[in-house]
């Protein structure tokens, strides 16, 4: 069979394309128990490589309009990239326990130096990222990674957080303002009033949790206090264990329940208002889903002792894909690779020498 | 004969091609693309799953191949030979014997592995740093789950005396400094931080009541200072949480634990046996006789039966146990 599975020599205009995620747990899981075994024996050197060839499994799995992605990220830059990143690590875990002037100079030297750590981190893995031979780069400036990082980090916590919509929604366009696939330039269109709406639905969902868990309990005390008097002073155990049950069942209910809602509804806010060029991105991400795929996730993972770990990778994989279109307005055959020179000006190549996955 | 897909690398247009092998060279033809490359100057991708592969060439284009099996026959004509670690990913044999190692190594290194680890790195952290872990520790615990000691003052100076007096079988006199505390939540009990210093709970020395018979159980605890088990077990702890929280993809902190695990770790087995056999050895040196440990443990599980229950669920050895081997130590030989 020599066909090339999945592109349409002439693509139907405007269609709206569909992503995939095409990898499945049993073959990611050679590919998963290698690097572990590899990176067991070389005491954690080989997670680098281990690293490029989980993501090399993922993007080129992921395919959009019958074309998979591709990682090209050089796996020395990321295990300097790490060592960076533990001895960071290592230097605030030490100062925090010392409580001396050192303490402040390392939380300060962190603070000043995080900023442009991070942006680097933006431009080598967008940098390295391709699709159809051409790539993605990242060209937010360093003043621009101060502004969202540092000020609007300390804006939120001297607002008690009131300002942390606000500053993720800025995080959001200076993430995907600067993002350039070739020489087309995604640009972000939600508003700060829209990610407040979501952080408000959030809040407003806990709140009402919060009610009604107090008017169980109340009812619970009540039912428990009623019971005593009619049986003269005892309060059965089982009243008790109800109760507890309901408490703590309700808790982890929240515990388990809230994450995932966040996600999808934020993540949704942010796909639907970003656009590659004249090309709109549809993300219709949904709660239940997530959730299901996080708790039978994590319970899985734990009772096979994390082996169940490729498997629980892939779903999610899956699902996220499986929620995104890009909605072309023209021919996706049309985007053009940035020029050589215009890399080379920009020293992508060059200086994004620090890898780190920021979770936002 | 192979169907492709190829790109420029400078558009995203894509161009169905035909790839064939001719004299020791790939031949790439179809719609505007025409080239003959020697298979030198190709670099293939290894094989991750089922994605596609592609062969690249030195100008940044690139061929991407969906039919796996035929590309493989086509590297197989031109001589190709798959990078070793695609080679083991793709052999059953060897993915299940990596399942295997990893479980095997896994096991190894929990169990003998990061205690070993932990005791070399205890011994040679600066003293210091133990001082500063202990202070910082303390100061959570007092006035949450320790609280000041009931036991009046003349008597705790007569234990610290007794105390102090012992002599070491390395030379000198114990350096720790004994503290006193109360604590209903933890019961008769007595623990050491980990620069060393012992802290006798109120309950113990309550329901021991004898002065050798605690002095025994502070032997014990000076068998834990000297081993620098309360390090060792604080750095085995930090790594099995840094461990855990790379793994589950939180790195927040790594030693935040530190105060909790100073008191509710259990020691296993084998540190709680090397502070029996430091302490029996102690009290023989000191003319004392080892079995008043043993008769200590045997109040403290006579006075509380039902923390017995638990046995089975932490690492020590049963009291029973150790009573037995302390007594058989006890025995002149």
């Amino acid at each position: 069979m020599n066909e090339v599975s999945g592109i349409d020599a002439q693509p139907q205009a405007h269609a709206p394309e569909q992503l995939r995620f095409t990898g499945t747990g049993g073959e990611y899981f050679r590919i998963w128990i290698v690097n572990l075994l590899l990176t067991l024996v070389t005491l954690g050197i080989y997670s680098a490589w281990a690293k490029v060839r989980r993501l090399q499994y993922f993007y080129r799995h992921t395919e959009l309009a019958g074309s998979g992605f591709d990682f090209h990220g050089s796996a020395v830059r990321i295990l300097i990239g790490r060592v960076v990143a533990f001895v960071m690590l290592l230097a605030y875990n030490y100062s925090v326990r010392l409580h001396s002037i050192f303490t402040l100079v390392i939380i300060v030297l962190l603070a000043a130096v995080m900023p442009w750590l991070l942006r680097n981190s933006f431009r080598f893995r967008l940098y390295n990222s391709s699709w159809r031979g051409t790539r993605f780069h990242f060209r937010g400036s360093v003043g621009g990674a101060y502004r969202v990082f540092l000020l609007n980090g300390f804006l939120t916590i001297i607002t008690l957080y009131v300002m942390m919509p606000f500053a993720h929604q800025r995080l959001k366009a200076y993430q995907h303002d600067n993002t350039w696939f070739g020489q087309t330039r995604f640009s972000f269109h939600a508003r700060a009033g829209q990610f407040y709406l979501v952080y408000l639905v959030l809040l407003g969902a806990l709140a009402l949790f919060g009610i009604i868990l107090g008017v169980v309990g109340i009812g619970g005390a009540l039912a428990a206090m009623f019971q005593a008097q009619q049986s003269g002073g005892h309060v059965d155990p089982n009243v008790i264990i109800r109760f507890l049950l309901i408490v703590y069942g309700s808790l982890l209910l929240v515990g388990v329940a809230v994450g995932p809602t966040f996600h999808a509804l934020i993540t949704n806010l942010i796909w639907n208002n970003t656009r590659l060029g004249e090309h709109r991105i549809e993300c219709k991400m949904s709660p239940l889903p997530l959730i299901w795929i996080g708790v039978s996730n994590l319970v899985l993972v734990v009772i096979t002792l994390g082996l169940f770990m490729p498997w629980a990778m892939v779903r999610l994989a899956k699902y996220q894909a499986q929620s995104m279109r890009l909605l072309p307005a023209s021919d996706l055959q049309e985007f053009v690779a940035a020029e050589p020179e215009a890399i080379g000006a920009v020293g992508e190549e060059a200086a994004a020498v620090f890898d780190f996955d920021i979770a936002l | 004969m192979l169907r492709a897909s190829y790109f420029d690398g400078r558009s995203t247009r894509v161009r169905v091609v035909d790839l064939s092998v001719a004299g020791g060279g790939l031949v790439i033809a179809g719609e505007d693309v025409d080239v003959r490359i020697p298979f030198a100057e190709i670099q293939v991708d290894e094989r991750l799953g089922r994605a596609p592969r592609r062969l690249r060439l030195k100008d940044g284009t690139y061929c991407e191949v969906t039919d796996l099996d035929a590309l493989d026959t086509l590297l197989s004509w031109a001589g190709h030979r798959d990078g070793l670690v695609d080679r083991m990913q793709r052999n059953l044999q060897f993915v299940l014997f990596a399942f295997v190692a990893c479980v095997v190594l896994a096991i190894v290194t929990y169990k003998w592995g990061l205690p070993w680890a932990a005791a070399q790195g205890a011994r040679r952290l600066p003293p210091v740093i133990g001082k500063t872990l202990s202070a910082q520790a303390l100061k959570q615990l007092d006035g949450r789950i320790l609280l000041s000691s009931k036991i009046p003052a003349e008597r705790q100076r007569a234990l610290n005396a007794q105390f102090h007096a012992l002599r070491l079988p390395e030379g000198g006199t114990p350096d720790s400094p004994l503290l006193f505390r109360a604590s209903p939540q933890l019961g008769p009990n007595a623990f050491t931080l980990p620069d060393g210093t012992i802290i006798l709970l109120d309950d113990l020395v309550t329901s021991i009541d004898n002065d050798r018979q605690i002095l025994a159980v502070l032997t014990h605890e000076l068998g834990h200072a000297h081993g620098h088990h309360g390090l060792q077990l604080l750095l085995q702890t930090s790594a099995v949480g840094a461990f855990l929280t790379l793994y589950i993809g939180d790195i927040s902190h790594l030693l935040a634990a530190a105060p909790a695990a100073v008191v509710q770790a259990k020691y296993s087995q084998d540190l709680e046996q090397q502070a029996d056999d430091y302490g029996a050895a102690l009290l023989r040196y000191n003319g004392l006789s080892p079995g008043l440990l043993a008769d200590a443990l045997k109040k403290l599980s006579d006075s509380h039966p039902h923390s017995a229950s638990f046995g089975y669920l932490s690492s020590h050895p049963s009291t029973d146990e150790r009573m037995r081997h302390l007594r058989a130590l006890a025995k002149p030989h």
